[in-house]
């Protein structure tokens, strides 16, 4: 027998429960590997909780539940249901198998059918063996004392701020009514008030946006300062969107020993070739689609798809990571910098193995991480970062391309971690004029002054998001659009969220395109 | 190998010089036989003119071109005038903004904005440079590093850099527009 297995037992506590207890009583020889957590309806264990097993290093996970029609708050094994379909997704995308995770429902008489289930699980388990998922590190120190407080705040400028409040009234989370403003946050650090709730708590509902940065005249690095601090302050980084459902997900993939396959499935015609010296990376959007399939419905990962295709037009035959892991981009914005590095680290290992001399992304946070985040924190990438709108602007601009007749009228949401690093507004904006469409206005907040989706780094979501969100979506219903353009994936999976409100459906709903599934799917020879 | 080009255009637009740098590819970096004649109005800027060059892996006997394998117009003048001696087999390039094509050519027919071109890049004065990067790429009459090294010597000191981008500019736009059209082609089957 093997002791080492940890199986994590979510026993409802209703019908499977009366049989399991008659399974202690009777002294039932049950596999020793089961750790039973009695849970009150197998509803109430959500994606992040089951997720959260595996993270932990749990070998497998059960689920029991009483029969569809027997739950006793009449949905729970129904919800059951949908979130283990889900989390089996996101484990066979992350290569641990959908097996680990198990699913049943007992009526109270059922015990003996309960000990089978549970032993031939067990037995599954021992045959997959041992998990390859490493506990990541989470309980950092917490190192913010006056001393380091001090140094953050001198190596993004605190101290030169002038208290002038240009960032509090440009702030898009500030003006949506939230009690919050980066001037007392900066004027907190600059006293050294670090007890104060502007540094314990404003820092984390801070949108890293970085409109705040562009509005100040003494050129405070407000979004730096911010993931600092937030690195700084807290054990192991904070999350309250999705109950830190996609922070176990990417301490997960800390693991190196995880065999990660999530580009299974790619189309027969899309062209790759493991000898290219360019890698496309494509990102999460694949974990999105399966975490948001049962609610959102979106489809982000037809982005990585469409840019594939949109390479292979130009006769760019990228490879691709076979082990790809996420760029750890949300896990440093939301304060977990050892895990970020982890990640960075084997990324850059794996694609240097591989010889690749430039990466090619299509996510905005993806490249935002590789050619800034990673360098600053050490982690030497030694190949080229290159967005996909540089190579498509690049090929595009060579001639002899146009674009095919779109019978849309479009507007553009600028994604922060695009619009305000190296490429600027500008090299989309270059792309969506080459576009033949019906007509293309800006939103009143545009460009430079472009607003946030309402979220990053999955850390906080509440009124103020959906507020934002509203805001964002009826002004781009206000230029006459019927197709958002939007660049980003996250963009899309929090102005759909928003959407999903039935009240104001018809005054914010709007179909949603990304900008690089525009271009491959209108793109011609001329 | 042989290949007659008649590149014509009107005085000031730099055809003389495009003519001579590529000769001066043909025959320095390529080895081959060059000649090169020019003819030009009494206008210094303005007039019609054109310039001759016959490149050959053999002794040309005769400089003057007289069934051009290669037309290259940036002026509608010029494109009256040479239209006739291109041969039915001859690729054709006009400048689109400057050429109005009646006919469609029997052979290829490659239109560039040179000139546009050459203006987003800051200087009309480029558009034969520009011109002459399409030339190598589409009808591969001299090689691509001859003709680089013949551009960075023959323009004025200095503007060796831009010259060279205009260059690649029409080299790139001649690599897609042949990529384009095989693709087109291979469509269409």
């Amino acid at each position: 027998m093997n002791n080492d297995l940890k199986i994590v037992l979510f026993l409802c506590n209703w019908s499977p429960h009366a049989a399991y207890q008659r399974l202690q009583d009777t002294l039932a020889p049950l596999p020793v590997e089961i750790r039973m957590i009695r849970i009150p309806c197998s509803g109430r264990i959500t994606k992040a909780l089951l997720f959260k097993a595996f993270e932990t290093g749990a070998d497998g996970v059960v689920l029991l539940g009483c029969e569809a029609g027997a739950c006793r708050y009449g949905i729970g094994t129904k919800v059951a249901q949908t979130n283990i379909e889900d989390t089996r997704g996101i484990l066979n995308l992350l290569g641990l198998g959908e097996e680990r995770l198990g699913f049943a429902s007992f009526n109270p008489e059922q015990h003996r059918e309960m000990l089978d289930y549970l032993t031939a699980f067990r037995n599954r388990i021992a045959e997959l063996g041992k998990t390859p998922v490493e506990v990541a590190s989470r309980a950092r120190e917490v190192t913010l004392s006056p001393r380091s407080a001090a140094a953050i705040s001198r190596a993004h400028n605190i101290y030169v701020c002038q208290d002038c409040g240009k960032c509090s009234s440009a702030c898009p989370l500030a003006l949506t009514g939230k009690e919050f403003s980066p001037r007392a946050i900066a004027n907190a650090a600059a006293s050294g008030n670090l007890d104060s709730p502007a540094i314990k708590e404003d820092i984390w509902s801070c949108l890293t946006c970085g409109l705040c940065y562009d509005r100040c005249p003494s050129a405070v690095s407000f979004p730096d300062f911010i993931k600092d601090m937030r690195c700084e302050t807290s054990a192991n980084g904070k999350f309250n969107a999705h109950e830190g459902f996609f922070h176990s997900l990417m301490r997960a993939m800390t693991s190196p020993k995880l065999p990660v396959q999530h580009w299974l499935g790619l189309p027969s015609d899309i062209q790759t070739d493991q000898n290219s010296k360019v890698l496309f990376f494509g990102g999460c959007a694949p974990y999105f689609d399966t975490f948001f399939k049962n609610h959102l419905g979106i489809s982000t990962n037809t982005i990585l798809i469409d840019a594939l295709r949109l390479m292979n037009f130009f006769d760019i035959r990228p490879a691709i990571l076979q082990n790809e892991r996420c760029c750890g981009h949300d896990l440093l914005w939301s304060g977990d910098r050892d895990n970020f590095v982890k990640l960075a680290k084997l990324n850059v290992e794996m694609i240097s193995a591989l010889g690749i001399e430039e990466l090619v992304t299509a996510c905005p946070e993806c490249y935002r991480a590789f050619s800034r985040d990673y360098p600053e924190n050490g982690i030497e990438t030694g190949f080229k970062v290159k967005h996909i709108f540089e190579l498509a602007e690049a090929e595009i601009g060579k001639g002899a391309v146009g674009f095919s007749k779109l019978n849309r009228k479009i507007t553009y949401q600028d994604p922060c971690r695009l619009g305000r690093t190296q490429s600027g507004c500008e090299l989309p904006r270059s792309l969506l004029k080459r576009l033949n469409v019906s007509g293309f206005s800006e939103m009143r907040d545009h460009g430079p002054s472009s607003l946030c989706c309402g979220n990053c780094a999955w850390t906080g979501c509440d009124s103020h998001s959906k507020a934002m969100q509203v805001g964002r979506l009826k002004q781009a219903r206000e230029t006459g659009a019927d197709l958002l353009v939007t660049a980003c994936p996250k963009c899309q999976i929090h102005l759909k969220c928003a959407m999903e409100d039935p009240f104001l459906e018809n005054e914010i709903g709007m179909e949603m395109m990304d900008l690089t599934s525009l271009l491959a799917r209108n793109i011609e020879w001329e | 190998m042989r290949k007659e080009i008649v590149i014509t255009g009107l005085g000031g637009q730099g055809i003389v010089l495009a003519g001579q740098v590529m000769g001066l590819a043909a025959s320095l970096s390529d080895h081959l036989e060059a000649s090169f004649t020019q003819s030009y109005g009494p206008e210094a800027r303005g007039g019609a003119c054109s310039a001759q060059l016959i490149v050959s892996d053999k002794q040309i006997h005769y400089p003057y071109v007289r069934h051009a394998d290669i037309l290259v117009c940036m002026s509608q003048g010029g494109y009256d005038k040479y239209r006739h001696t291109l041969k039915d087999d001859g690729i054709l390039i006009i400048d689109q903004d400057m050429v109005r094509s009646l006919d469609s050519a029997p052979g290829d027919v490659f239109p560039v904005p040179a000139t546009r071109m050459a203006e987003e890049l800051g200087r009309k004065m480029m558009a034969n440079i520009v011109m002459l990067g399409f030339v190598t790429s589409v009808t591969g009459a001299v090689s691509l590093e001859g003709m680089l090294s013949s551009v960075a010597s023959s323009v004025p000191k200095g503007t060796e850099k831009t010259n060279i981008a205009a260059f690649n500019k029409g080299y790139d736009l001649g690599q897609a527009m042949l990529k384009a059209r095989t693709k087109k082609a291979a469509a269409r089957l």
